[in-house]
């Protein structure tokens, strides 16, 4: 068996699954969100859909409103995730038990976070509470509305919460790998901490930052479920959006919910450009 | 035992330029030691591949007595070779490692562990056996592949570099268990090397191998005093090349006439001596020669002279060096017998 | 940072990761639970014995659930093996696109595979059942699997094949007694959170399973928005059990810098 058949049987069946189900779901896609639609006799493929999306305020709201999220809660994300690498790098009492915490959270799915969030910050959840045995409020009207708010700010703080720890494994295994002989050399030769942080370890750090941020970001754009527990009624998060055009009696919908998957799919495929320019770049990971 | 012979064996590897094996012609006599000598990228470790089957030939044969075996799975071969890596499987003990030949044929575990046992006294692992190949040193894992192998008794033996992983303490020790074993089993043996030296403490004949080609097959003492080529002399050390023309049983060269041992072919070619042979001080061949250098270089003295505008080199014996300081004149003396004729180039 | 600065913000860290899990105990236990009260009203197992009782629905969909991350998983792990197997061991033209192909399922939004995939499989006629949310999964869980294969198979030299063959195996006997023990970490662990990603499907269940298939997460967001805190915590604290079994079972393996849980996985 020469090397390019085996190559073939191997590969084979997994090009076929993802090749069959997602290239061909994303054409599908495609096709209906063009108003290419024989079932329904729509034969001729148009932008009407997307001119439509475009035009009408809803769609570039509930745009606008998913970039903030993923870029707010991004941004945030990375930061604190930085500062909680550099934490855990060295050794110190309770570190162990962080660790754990850390791989914990990764494998609690982001509905039961979402939930805990809205029990956490409603304004009848727990900080609430906390507030009225402080004496700030007395009712739970008065307490701020963090949740399903206008400025998804319940929703940022699920991602963050989420995102957090997973940019804080990745950054931790890239300083593995790393090591510390550069920072090393750097104060040799006259750097102090902060210096050899800014001007060496971030400059390394930074191509598996950026990847991790890529991924998060995506993530934060296009999920469906948290926005339907902390999102507000309006604006409503893109996804969620997208879902319910989809889902409307109204057939005439249906291209535009599918022009709205295509927006967030070339978003998507955008970020996965990044993230493997940056892979290739720096790595995300040991490897 | 059994007879290994290749014939008009080839193969390239796709992409390369050029073919990693020309055409190899080579006979390996049942129960000999072979050498199969040559630099890195000469296509030894292709050859032993194609050899093991662990690779396919473009094109030629690989024989056994039993017939052809070219187009056998590796495991049918009855070809068992052991790579420079010990590479003794990590998850499992010494002695599962050694007896996992066994394993794979359905032996019964009790007979298993009987072979296993008295091959671990033969290299010397007695009591190791339940340790993993972690715990072990690199000479005792080098050991320990070995019996491996041999506890299979294969047709053909085939070792890729045994000696090359080990410290040099342990060549010597190491060198002398794999010819007992092989003497002692009678196992048809290739080994692979790109020391001179090991080849030629080890082997019984040595195949030298330059550029994917068989430049000389024959006893160690054969590539040294009678090398075929320009190439194999320079391998194996050699440093006095004097081209020149070979008429009537002289040598007529930028050093004059000099008198050829007999059964020297006529014609133009290039006369080699081994730096050894050549001797400081009067005698057959003489000429007046200027020393330029002396080197200690521990068991002996590499003196590098000027003869008649020629440069050559001396290997002698430091106590026989001490005399000589650069500038100084003598004789020296290139003795017929140590001559030898190399086709021009 | 001095020792204990780097303790206290350790200690803020942890304090973090835990805060959501806080109020879903004290819910799931809580009988009544009135503003502004800190603790519940009364202490109670209601929740949890209505939760695991047969008219919740809960152990059922548990159930399904658990039959389909497991089903998923083993295709995943059946057709990802030799798949990763290829992308470790080989250097091949290509090879960078196949990547981004496998990349692409498991990073794209959802919501952007969502619609064309329920087409498909309303097709094929396998909308609205299990199967049919089976294969849904495995867009994002194979190529997860897959990816995770390749690195393992790129540490793994395949110098010890052409040993066990040279030493008269034949290639299944190589694969079970040789290959199969050095990628079986890596693959334990790679199937370990596969099942977690299938397990956390929300979308993909809901438009594919047509709303006939109900696994936990569509089962905890009906009782989510039903407002009945007690139940919802309940059922979001059962439904975090496989994680946390997951867990128990991988950190042997994981070192307190967490090399293992890193840039496979997809959040």
């Amino acid at each position: 068996m020469t090397d390019r058949t085996r190559l073939a049987l191997l590969l084979g069946p997994a090009l076929l699954v993802l090749g069959g189900l997602f290239l061909t779901g994303l054409g599908l896609t495609l096709l209906r969100s063009f108003r290419y639609m024989p079932a329904l006799g729509l034969t001729e493929p148009d932008l009407a859909a997307y001119t439509a999306i475009l035009t009408a305020p809803g769609f570039l709201t509930s745009l606008a409103l998913s970039l903030w999220v993923a870029t707010v809660s991004t941004l945030i994300a990375a930061v604190l995730a930085l500062a909680a690498a550099l934490l855990l790098r060295q050794t110190f009492p309770g570190r162990a038990l962080i660790s754990f915490l850390v791989q914990l959270n990764l494998t609690i799915p982001h509905i039961v976070g979402a939930i805990g969030i809205l029990y956490l910050f409603s304004q009848s959840g727990s900080f609430a509470r906390l507030a009225h045995a402080a004496g700030l409020i007395v009712t739970p009207a008065e307490f701020p509305v963090l949740t399903q708010d206008p400025y998804a700010i319940g929703i940022i703080l699920l991602y963050v919460w989420k995102e957090l720890p997973f940019i804080t494994l990745i950054l931790l295994a890239n300083l593995q790998s790393l090591g510390e002989d550069h920072e090393s050399v750097a104060r040799s030769l006259g750097a102090t901490r902060w210096q050899a942080f800014r001007h060496v370890l971030l400059p390394m750090l930074m191509p598996g930052l950026l990847a991790a941020s890529a991924l998060v970001f995506a993530f934060a754009f296009g999920a469906y479920e948290v926005p339907l527990i902390l999102g507000a009624h309006a604006p409503k998060a893109l996804p969620v959006l997208a879902w319910q055009a989809s889902t409307d009696t109204d057939l005439a919908t249906r291209p535009e919910a599918m022009a709205m998957a295509v927006v967030i799919a070339l978003i998507g495929f955008a970020l996965l450009a990044l993230y493997a320019r940056m892979l290739a770049k720096g790595g995300s990971g040991a490897r | 035992m059994t007879t290994l012979s290749l014939h008009a064996l080839r193969k390239t590897y796709p992409g390369a330029g050029h073919a990693a094996v020309h055409g190899l012609d080579l006979t390996a006599a049942s129960g000999s030691l072979t050498a199969l000598l040559g630099p890195s990228g000469c296509g030894k470790t292709t050859t032993m591949k194609l050899i093991a089957g662990l690779i396919a030939p473009d094109a030629g044969e690989v024989r056994l007595d039993t017939g052809p075996i070219t187009h056998l799975p590796p495991e049918q071969r009855g070809v068992t070779m052991v790579f420079q890596n010990p590479l003794l499987f990590p998850h499992l003990t010494i002695a599962q490692n050694i007896g996992f030949g066994l394993r794979m044929r359905g032996l019964p575990p009790a007979r298993i562990a009987d072979s296993v046992a008295a091959m671990l006294s033969r290299v010397r692992l007695d009591g190791l056996g339940d340790r993993r190949p972690a715990a072990l040193s690199g000479g005792q894992q080098q050991r320990a592949a070995l019996a491996r192998a041999l506890v299979l008794h294969p047709k053909v033996l085939l070792l890729d570099e045994p000696l090359s992983n080990l410290d040099p303490g342990l060549r010597d020790e190491m060198r002398q268990l794999i010819r007992g074993l092989q003497l002692e089993t009678g196992i048809t043996t290739i080994v692979v090397t790109h020391d001179q030296a090991e080849a030629v403490a080890l082997a019984d004949r040595i195949a030298l191998m330059l550029d994917g080609h068989l430049a000389q097959h024959g006893p160690p003492e054969d590539l040294y005093r009678r090398p075929a080529s320009l190439a194999v002399a320079r391998f194996f050390g050699g440093v006095n090349f004097l081209p020149g023309r070979s008429e009537g049983g002289v040598f007529r060269s930028a050093l004059g006439t000099l008198t050829l041992p007999p059964g020297m072919p006529e014609g133009d070619g290039i006369l080699t001596l081994r730096p050894e042979a050549l001797r400081l001080g009067p005698g057959p061949n003489a000429r007046m020669a200027r020393v330029d250098a002396v080197t200690f270089l521990g068991t002996q003295t590499r003196i590098s002279l000027t003869v008649e505008g020629c440069a050559l080199q001396a290997l002698t014996t430091p106590d026989l060096a001490t005399a000589l300081a650069p500038g100084t004149s003598l004789a020296v003396s290139l003795p017929p017998e140590a001559l030898w004729l190399l086709p021009p180039e | 940072m001095r020792g204990d600065l780097r303790m206290l913000a350790g200690l803020a860290l942890a304090g973090f990761l835990v805060l959501p899990l806080v109020p879903l105990l004290g819910w799931s236990v809580a009988q009544g639970w009135r503003f502004p009260a800190l603790v519940p009203d009364r202490l109670s197992a209601q929740a949890w014995s209505f939760a695991l009782s047969p008219q919740s629905g809960v152990l059922a969909s548990f159930a399904i659930t658990t039959l389909i991350a497991a089903a998923t998983t083993l295709l995943a792990i059946l057709i990802g093996l030799p798949a990763g197997r290829a992308l470790g061991l080989y250097r091949f033209r290509g090879r960078g696109l196949v990547i981004l192909l496998l990349l692409a399922p498991a990073l794209l939004p959802g919501i952007a595979v969502v619609f064309g995939l329920h087409g498909i499989l309303l097709r094929a006629g396998l909308a609205g059942t299990i199967p049919g949310v089976i294969l849904a999964h495995l867009v994002p869980v194979l190529p997860y699997v897959t990816l995770v294969m390749a690195a393992v198979f790129a540490r793994f030299d395949p110098a010890f094949e052409d040993q066990a063959r040279s030493l008269g195996a034949t290639p299944w006997q190589t694969f079970r007694a040789v290959t199969l023990p050095a990628i079986l970490p890596g693959l334990m662990i790679a199937a370990l959170f596969a099942f977690l990603v299938s397990w956390s499907q929300y979308l993909l269940t809901l438009s594919v399973g047509g709303g006939r298939v109900q696994t936990l997460p569509l089962l905890l967001f009906s009782f989510a928005s039903a407002g009945r805190n007690d139940i919802t915590a309940a059922i979001a604290l059962l439904y975090i059990l496989p994680g946390l079994l997951v867990l128990a079972v991988t950190a042997r393996r994981i070192t307190g810098r967490g090399a293992a849980l890193t840039e496979r996985l997809h959040p």
